[in-house]
């Protein structure tokens, strides 16, 4: 079975973009300590400063941007026209696992800043958004490919 | 053979093995006991089962097939509920939530237990402005001066000795208990009193405060032109060895300091009615650390009124705080 047209390009498409967004962040972790970025002003309950200096931004001491850069680079080999393809069940399983892990992982980075920060990062925002995106292509586009001989 | 004859073909032998089959499962129905529910089951077409097939399948599939939704409409209801917890939690500012008593606790310390905690050895962080500093008085009266912001721990720490020490020289009225800003701030959640929406009557001293910000760090009063200019020329690396920082505190033209006068430690875990109780005790190392701070401020002030009211300057401990106190 075959998924619709859309959905390779579509799903290759909010990796690349996860991808983006998620090397900015790592890069800015490394390189400015005061965590402030770019068109995220700094002011109440808007303060990228705020969420990716808090003890929140790292995870097992790996800083969260680091792990959505991974996360992303996965997802966007597991969304190439090429592994939407593959005969293989086994990639379209790790397809809905990286797609339902990384939804978790953003609903406790949504209660880490809402509730414990109480601030929200733009960017961090933007990637979130992605992740519920692709979290929604993918689970309501893979479970077919997984019954498949 | 052409594509069509071979299509044809394959679709009768097709139906032919479902005819078959149909046949068998009959046959195997009629064998059961309970032939007679068999025969009524041949009346009303049922799915077929046989050895081998996965039991249930259509209503797997079914099941199946919401389960992307189901998934899905639960993280929409957990970001609901996240999010209604922020909105409620940005509705609470904390404001009030302490005992009455307790705010009468702080602007009555009794002088005997002030008396009892003593002084440090020496004042921390009070700088003497120089002696040419002009007057800082309004309506004839010299003037206090505090400004800072909700959110701001250090201001949080520094309210309790000035409340305690301006509430010897006048009455404080409307004074209502918050806590400074949530994690991820310094000493988030600190307990203290905001000088917002509070007056403050002596007959001694004006006491001219303002806190520029909520707790959540939306802004809250803009400092007069009179706070303003005297924020400005003296809350300065050369005076108070900030520049800009707060709290920053004026005792007229005599002392100034930004930031708080005790180590903030001493109000970790606490809330605001465990501290306002310890006050009362002398031996605790709340009242030490606020009573002593406020001993300072209080000998400070009387610096202001030429010594009045008597009881209060006149007092051992304040007298000891006054030699004490840093000259410029």
């Amino acid at each position: 079975m075959r998924v619709a047209r859309w959905v390779a390009p579509v799903t290759t498409a909010l990796s690349l973009a996860a991808v983006g967004v998620s090397t900015y962040l790592t890069i800015a972790h490394y390189t400015d300590p005061t965590g402030e970025l770019q068109f995220c002003s700094g002011t109440g309950n808007v303060d990228c400063g705020a969420v990716t200096t808090s003890a929140q931004s790292a995870f097992l001491g790996i800083p969260v941007a680091l792990l959505g850069l991974l996360w992303s680079v996965g997802m966007l080999a597991l969304c190439l026209p090429i592994a939407w393809r593959a005969a293989s069940r086994w990639v379209h399983l790790a397809r809905v696992v990286g797609a339902v892990g990384g939804i978790g992982f953003v609903l406790w980075l949504l209660y880490a800043e809402l509730i414990l920060i109480g601030a929200i990062c733009v960017w961090c925002t933007v990637t979130h958004v992605i992740a519920f995106a692709l979290f929604v292509v993918v689970v309501l586009t893979t479970p077919p490919l997984l019954t498949e001989e | 053979m052409s594509n069509r004859k071979r299509k044809s073909t394959a679709a009768k032998q097709r139906a032919k093995l479902r005819q078959q089959r149909r046949a068998a499962a009959a046959a195997q129905a009629g064998q059961e006991p309970g032939g007679a529910q068999a025969s009524q089951a041949t009346a009303r077409p049922q799915p077929v089962r046989r050895p081998g097939d996965r039991p249930r399948k259509v209503s797997k599939r079914r099941r199946s097939s919401r389960t992307p939704w189901l998934l899905i409409g639960g993280v929409v209801a957990v970001v609901a509920v996240i999010v209604v917890m922020f909105l409620t939690r940005t509705d609470d500012t904390s404001r009030g939530d302490a005992d009455p008593g307790s705010i009468d606790k702080l602007t009555s310390v009794p002088a005997e237990t002030l008396e009892a905690v003593g002084v440090p050895a020496e004042p921390s962080n009070v700088n003497p402005l120089p002696p040419d500093t002009a007057p800082v008085e309004e309506g004839g009266k010299p003037v206090v001066l505090y400004v800072g912001a909700e959110y701001c721990p250090f201001c949080a720490v520094e309210r309790w000795p000035m409340v305690v020490a301006l509430s010897r020289f006048g009455t404080f009225t409307g004074l209502e208990s918050t806590t400074s800003a949530p994690p991820p701030e310094t000493l988030p959640n600190t307990p203290t009193v905001t000088f917002k929406d509070s007056t403050y009557a002596s007959d001694h001293i004006v006491f001219s405060a303002v806190e520029t910000g909520d707790r959540l760090g939306n802004p809250l009063d803009d400092p007069t032109d009179f706070q303003q200019r005297l924020f400005a020329t003296y809350n300065v690396e050369s005076v108070t060895g900030s520049s800009g920082g707060i709290p920053f505190v004026m005792i007229g033209n005599r002392y100034a300091w930004a930031g708080s006068q005790y180590d903030p430690v001493v109000l970790e875990d606490k809330d605001f009615d465990q501290i306002a109780n310890a006050l009362t005790n002398p031996d605790s190392e709340v009242s030490k650390e606020i009573g002593g701070a406020a001993n300072y401020i209080t000998a400070m002030i009387c610096q202001l009124t030429d010594g009045q009211p008597e009881d209060v300057c006149s007092s051992d401990v304040i007298q000891q705080a006054q030699a004490a106190l840093p000259t410029p």
